[in-house]
């Protein structure tokens, strides 16, 4: 299957996909499946991982507290796991927000001094 | 973050496993909108999903304890990998239980008898008052001495004195009297040695004065036999010898005494008595912040002070003084600490280098494996680990086994032991299994299980793979530097071995040599008994002499009994010392022409102990007290006295000077009898027999007072058979006296060297789990060796090799070993030995028996030990041994 890949790819894009979830997480709640559309979107599909290894990622920012999680009903009129970004979610975006942008800034300014 | 995470894991995963089901559940319903196929749909869904399997393995696993986790995965296969070698796991087992029982069991036994502090409170300042003479320590005392050590209160508070526990009583006023240990003590005696009163209360100085009323204090043992617990008991009173007793206290059950006692009685000493005989103790607390040499030099000034008082009272180089209790209790317990730490010491040794050579062989045989598992992607710290996860597994049930055989081994001790240990409590009780020492040998048994589990893991996942994969050798050698730390290990297992064998067979052949000695009279067939006399109606010599004819009269209508006599003690069990001096002999500056024990005893004495007589005559029935004083001495006295004279000659007066109540004119000595042994390694004491008829009244009355009547009856068959008829006999005789203490003088005379036999008992002990783990060492390095060489056996054996030879082979080498390891534990031994000179009797501390017997049981056992795995050698199949590999 090619589009199987070891499920540790998931582990380098971590950081990445941590605040990809908790940046979907501020327009308001919502169940595994729209957060993994909607992150599979906004990104133009270049974070292309198995939607499953989402779930880990959700999981491990419940435990840190940064997400918290309650059952409802979906769209669908399913039953689904709604995900809601706590204060401390919140806090912890905009670190990982302004600690990305600074990187991404330097990371530009070394990519485009040759050229400068 | 948080423990919480780690804990209902199980209810989260299934939470987790509904999440992702509802996520495919929401895709399958895109893929229908998009006008897929059912079957499709689903298909796609999973497809962009993943393995919802994998998912969940990923949360659940980084919801675990990593470390917990594959510990318990490590442990669950170090015991698979035990259970298929079960030979090396039950000898590495067996040798770990070995050490750590045999060491907590004796050490436990030992914590109780010599290391733990006496069971009172503050029993730091705790000491005996004893008198220092320049030949030896006396620690019995009289009157005028206990006064003067009672205003010593700079140095000494709550001096109390109690009685050497002799005389017993008669608790009557019911169908059955019985026997009981009174104890005599003064009224500080309770508060010195923080005595729990449960009810009532103890003596008041008052109840503690003459005239100051028959009160009694109750043991918790005979309030709850005698009085079924009734606390309604005090305040009511006891018959003791036919007198009321008002009962006034009950004692607490955990209070442990020297002498056994069932009840206490107020002294009532007189203080203006002056009776210079020694019939009691005396102990005391110091006073706070005052050391022993503080309270010695205080004393010492007394004792002028005494002198000065009691003009030829105590010797001009004599001095009072005391002892810590403890000390005076146990004795000098460094030396026999030492040799009992060392054995302890040995075996531990012996038992580490055994479960280090153990793991050591098998680490070395498993180098294919660890390479193996290297191979395969295990890390360097997954076999390491692995081997540790061993190690600990075999530590650990090895320690437990051990707590199970500690603990059957103490009482199994305490059931050797037969009343000749002080402070085991009653049945043992004080002895608890040791925790300390318990924790100390399974920590080292632990450590040497890390260190030689890890040392052969280290260097067996060293990434050289290739080589180890390749190197076919594994079957036919172990690599030179394992093999060589193993034979090391063996040869020293074999030396302490030796040296602890030679130790406990140097105490076997005391032990023997003491029982071989002589008592002096014919131990067998012979009954003794005591019975109390403490009444009012043997004060006197004559109503005694007559009880006594009555009952030995009664008793000799018995069938089967030959003799019966009586007297104030029997040989072994120590008498009563006392000066005397020799009519018309100079005595120089001395006070006394010298000092004797003696015995008072009935006519029939000596026959009935079957005692030689040397010269002169023993006593008849006319040597009572209207006849001349007469008296008999044994051996001793007469060589020590008369070197070059004749005793028959001369005229004895004894206890010259010791007050009113000794006095008597001087004796004739009419005889001369043989010694009898009374201390197992002591030269016998000069000894005085007198009449018990002629007995001055007064020391009659005190005899009665601090020391039972001793009965012997001399059967001429298994006298023990006959102890209903005599008691019975010995009751209707003497008007209703109960009899205690019923022993055979057989009983008695073992009872006497049961301290060295618990010494050699305990040494045998070390020295039979020291021979056992050698031969161990033995077994698993030749086994192993054999196993390692299967392929070069074979080739030998394809080559024409015999199988003698290759047994002869395996033989030679381990016996090669065992001569190494002999010659430097003879050595050692040899050195060793001067150690245990103090607790030899009869022996050389170079005896040649043990030095030639050990050595050659220790090599029987060896050669045993190697000769299962040589045998083994030469069952090998050559086709199935070249083909091994």
């Amino acid at each position: 299957m090619a589009k199987n890949r070891p499920s540790d790819a998931g582990d380098i894009l971590q950081g990445t996909l941590d605040l990809l979830i908790l940046r979907t997480l501020i327009l308001g709640p919502a169940h595994g499946y729209t957060i993994a559309n909607s992150i599979e979107r906004t990104s133009e599909n270049a974070l292309d991982v198995e939607q499953g290894s989402l779930y880990p990622a959700l999981h491990r920012l419940e435990d840190r507290g940064l997400v918290s999680s309650e059952w409802g009903v979906s769209e669908n009129n399913r039953r689904a796991k709604f995900y809601r970004l706590t204060v401390k979610g919140r806090k912890e975006l905009e670190a990982a927000t302004s600690r990305w942008r600074r990187m991404t800034r330097a990371i530009g300014l070394i990519l485009e001094e040759p050229n400068s | 973050m948080g423990f919480h995470r780690f804990l209902d894991r199980e209810n989260k995963d299934r939470d987790l496993a509904e999440e992702i089901q509802s996520h495919m559940a929401h895709e399958v319903d895109t893929n229908l909108a998009r006008g897929l196929s059912d079957a499709e749909a689903r298909r796609q869904a999973r497809l962009k999903f993943g393995n919802p399997l994998a998912v969940r393995e990923r949360v659940w696993s980084y919801r675990s304890l990593p470390l917990a986790e594959s510990l318990g995965r490590d442990l669950r296969y170090a015991w698979r990998s035990l259970r298929r070698t079960p030979g090396f796991t039950i000898v590495a087992l067996l040798v770990i239980a070995l050490g750590i029982g045999v060491n907590t069991a004796v050490f436990s036994v030992v914590n109780a008898v010599l290391l733990n502090p006496l069971p009172y409170p503050d029993s730091q300042s705790l000491v005996r008052l004893v008198l220092f003479t320049p030949q030896r320590t006396l620690d019995a005392a009289n009157v005028p001495e206990f006064n003067l050590w009672r205003k010593q209160t700079s140095v000494l508070r709550e001096v109390a004195g109690y009685d050497t526990g002799g005389a017993g009583l008669n608790l009557t006023g019911s169908d059955h009297p019985m026997q009981v240990q009174g104890v005599h003590v003064t009224h500080d005696y309770f508060a010195l040695f923080g005595a729990p009163v449960i009810a009532g209360r103890t003596f008041t100085k008052e109840e503690d004065s003459p005239h100051g009323g028959d009160v009694v204090v109750l043991s918790y043992g005979l309030w709850k036999q005698r009085y079924g617990g009734d606390a309604n008991i005090v305040g009511r009173t006891i018959q003791l010898d036919h007198t009321p007793y008002l009962v006034v206290g009950i004692i607490g059950r955990n209070f442990v005494t020297d002498n056994p006692a069932d009840l206490w009685i107020p002294y009532q000493f007189d203080v203006n008595n002056h009776d210079m005989a020694h019939y009691f103790w005396v102990s005391a607390r110091l006073q706070p912040g005052v050391t022993v040499q503080q309270a010695n030099e205080q004393l010492k000034l007394a004792s002028d002070q005494f002198r000065r008082e009691f003009p030829n009272a105590i010797g001009v180089q004599n001095r009072y003084g005391v002892v810590p209790l403890k000390e005076w209790t146990v004795g000098d317990t460094r030396t026999p600490l030492l040799i009992l730490l060392s054995a302890v010491v040995l075996v531990l040794l012996i038992a580490c280098a055994n479960v280090a050579n153990l793991l050591l062989a098998r680490a070395s045989g498993r180098k294919r494996e660890f390479a193996t598992r290297a191979a395969l992607g295990a890390g360097r710290w997954h076999v390491v680990r692995q081997l540790l996860a061993e190690s600990l597994l075999l530590s650990v049930s090895g320690g437990l086994l051990g707590l199970l055989l500690g603990y059957a081994g103490v009482r199994l001790l305490l059931s050797v032991n037969v009343g000749g240990l002080p402070r085991l409590g009653e049945n043992g009780s004080a002895v608890t299994l040791d925790l300390r020492v318990l924790l100390f040998t399974l920590g080292l048994s632990l450590l040497t299980g890390v260190l030689f589990g890890l040392v052969p893991a280290i260097s067996a996942s060293r990434p050289n793979l290739l080589a180890s994969l390749n190197e076919s050798g594994s079957r036919t050698g172990t690599g030179f530097r394992s093999a060589s730390l193993r034979s090391f290990l063996v040869v020293s297992e074999i030396a302490l071995a030796l040296v602890l064998v030679i130790g406990s067979m140097l105490l076997i052949r005391t032990y023997l040599k003491l029982q071989a000695v002589d008592p002096g009279f014919d131990t067998h067939n012979t009954l003794t008994m005591t019975m109390s006399i403490s009444g009012s109606r043997f004060q006197t010599a004559a109503p005694v002499a007559q009880m006594i004819r009555q009952g030995t009269e009664r008793i000799k209508t018995i069938p089967g009994v030959v003799e019966a006599a009586a007297g104030n003690g029997v040989p072994l069990q120590g008498a009563f010392g006392i000066p005397f001096d020799i009519v018309g002999r100079p005595k120089g500056k001395a006070p006394f022409t010298g000092g004797a024990q003696y015995y008072s005893v009935s006519w029939g004495y000596f026959d009935a102990l079957k005692m030689p007589l040397l010269r002169g005559r023993t006593f008849t029935e006319h040597d009572d007290g209207s006849a001349p004083g007469v008296m008999i001495i044994n051996e001793a006295m007469a060589k020590q006295y008369w070197p070059k004279g004749d005793p028959l000659r001369d005229h004895i007066q004894k206890a010259p000077g010791a007050g009113p109540i000794f006095a008597e004119p001087p004796r004739q000595i009419v005889g001369i009898v043989g010694n009898t042994r009374d201390a197992p390694n002591r030269d016998p004491f000069p000894t005085m027999y007198i009449p018990i008829a002629q007995m001055p009244d007064g020391e009659t009355a005190l005899n009665s007072r601090i020391a039972p009547l001793w009965w012997i009856v001399r059967t001429n068959t298994n006298s023990q058979a006959m102890v209903a008829q005599v008691t019975s006999a010995l009751r209707e005789a003497t008007g209703g006296l109960p009899v205690a203490h019923i022993r055979t003088m057989d009983e008695i005379d073992r009872l006497v060297i049961s301290q060295q036999r618990f010494n050699m008992l305990l040494l045998t002990v070390f020295g039979a789990s020291g021979l056992l783990l050698a031969a161990a060492g033995i077994y698993g390095l030749m086994a192993f060796s054999v196993e390692q060489r299967t392929q070069e056996l074979g080739i030998r054996m394809a080559l024409g090799a015999q199988a003698s030879q290759l047994r002869n082979m395996v033989l030679g080498q381990g016996m090669v070993l065992t001569g190494f390891g002999m010659v430097i534990g003879i050595g050692t031994a040899f050195w060793l030995s001067r150690f245990l000179a103090r607790f030899l009797f009869g022996v050389k501390v170079w005896d040649p028996l043990a030095f030639v017997l050990t050595p050659l049981l220790l090599g029987l056992v060896a050669l045993a030990a190697a000769w299962i795995p040589a045998v083994r050698a030469t069952r090998v199949d050559p086709m199935t041994a070249l083909r091994l590999e």
